[in-house]
C-alpha cells in the first residue's frame, strides 16, 4: 500500500493506516524537528504533535503534493510556533541540561571533532527558522528545492535564495568560531 | 569542506522505542476529548437555540402583542387595555398621557353635511407641447 492510499485509508478513519504512516515517517520527522529544535525530547513531542495532526487533519490532505512534503509541512509549522512560543518564554529544564551535560561527557570521548559539531550547532540554532527550514530540509533531509517549495509554501526562487542565505550564513558563523578557537589555542 | 557536506556530519537521532504506542494512545485520548468536545458543543448550542426561543417567545407574547393591528384596534372597543396601560403607567409611578378619544359623533356630524360637487371642464383648446431648448 503506497502513501496517497494510506492516507485515503486514514480519512476514513484507519487507525491500522495512520500506524503504518507513523513507523514509516517517525525517525525522519524526529530527526528533522531535532535539527530544527536542537532539542531531543522536544523533537519527540513534536513530532507526536505532528502526527496526531496528521491523523484529524487528513480531511484537508490534497493529492496534490506528496504525503511527504504535507506530513513535512505540518511539522516546520509546529516547530516554528513553537520557537516563537520559546522566544517568548524561554525556559531550560533541568532534563535539558542534564541531557546536555551527558552529551558534553560523551562527545569528549566518541567524535573525532566535537568542536566542529557544538559549533555547527550553535550556528544552526543561531540562523533564523525561515533559512534554518531550507537548510535542512535540501542538506541533511534530502528534499529537492521544489518540493521544499511545496512544504514552506513559497516560490523556488525564494527557497533557492533562502538556502542559499542559509549557508553563507553558517559558513561565516563557522569560519569565526574557529578564528576564535584558533585564537585560544 | 562544504556546508552541505558538515552538516551531515551532525548527529542523527531516531525516534524512541515505543513511539507508535504513544502515538496511538495519544490518539484515542484525543479521540475521546474531540467526542467530548463535541457534545458539549451541541448542548451548549441546543441550550442557546433553546433559551433564544424562551426569550423570544416572551418577547413575543408581552411585548409585541399590543403593537399588532388587532392589539391597537381593541384598545378602543373597550377601555380595559387603555385602562391597564394607565394602571401600569400609575404603578411604574410615570405621567400619564393616554387619553380616550371618541370619534363616532364627529363621523356622524360629517356625514350631515351637504356634499361637496367638483365640476372640471377644459379651459384651452391648445395641446400642450415639449419644451425645446
Amino acid at each position: 500500500m503506497d502513501d496517497q492510499e494510506l492516507i485515503r485509508e486514514v480519512q476514513k478513519g484507519d487507525e491500522l493506516a495512520f500506524g503504518k504512516i507513523v513507523s514509516a515517517y517517525k525517525d525522519r520527522i524526529v530527526n528533522f524537528l531535532y535539527q530544527f529544535t536542537g532539542d531531543y525530547q522536544k523533537a519527540v513531542e513534536l513530532s507526536q504533535e505532528t502526527f496526531l495532526r496528521v491523523y484529524f487533519k487528513a480531511g484537508k490532505y490534497k493529492p496534490v503534493a506528496p504525503l511527504s512534503s504535507w506530513i513535512y509541512a505540518i511539522a516546520s509549522n509546529l516547530a516554528k510556533t513553537e520557537m516563537k512560543k520559546a522566544r517568548k518564554f524561554p525556559t531550560v529544564s533541568l532534563d535539558e541540561i542534564a541531557a546536555h551535560d551527558m552529551r558534553r561527557n560523551a562527545s569528549s570521548e566518541d567524535p573525532p571533532d566535537p568542536g566542529l559539531i557544538s559549533n555547527l550547532r550553535e550556528a544552526l540554532n543561531a540562523l533564523h527558522p525561515r533559512y534554518r527550514i531550507p537548510v535542512v530540509l535540501k542538506d541533511m533531509e534530502g528534499f529537492s528545492q521544489e518540493e521544499i517549495a511545496q512544504i514552506m509554501k513559497k516560490p523556488v526562487g525564494t527557497i533557492k535564495a533562502r538556502i542559499s542565505r542559509g549557508r553563507s550564513f553558517l559558513k561565516k558563523r563557522l569560519e569565526k568560531a574557529l578564528a576564535g578557537e584558533n585564537l585560544a589555542v | 569542506m562544504s556546508e552541505m557536506d558538515i552538516l551531515k556530519k551532525l548527529d542523527m537521532v531516531k525516534a524512541p522505542p515505543g513511539f507508535e504506542q504513544h502515538v496511538m494512545a495519544q490518539l484515542s485520548l484525543r479521540k475521546r476529548q474531540e467526542r467530548r468536545r463535541r457534545r458539549a458543543l451541541r448542548w451548549s448550542l441546543a441550550g442557546s437555540l433553546a433559551s433564544l426561543t424562551v426569550v423570544f417567545v416572551l418577547l413575543g407574547t408581552g411585548v409585541f402583542r399590543d403593537r399588532t393591528p388587532l392589539g391597537i384596534a381593541d384598545r378602543g372597543a373597550d377601555s380595559r387595555p387603555a385602562s391597564s396601560l394607565v394602571q401600569r403607567a400609575a404603578a411604574e409611578e410615570t405621567i400619564s398621557i393616554i387619553e380616550r378619544l371618541d370619534y363616532t359623533t364627529e363621523i356622524r356630524s360629517r356625514s350631515s353635511e351637504p356634499e361637496t360637487i367638483y365640476l372640471l371642464e377644459q379651459v384651452s383648446d391648445t395641446t400642450p407641447r415639449e419644451i425645446k431648448y
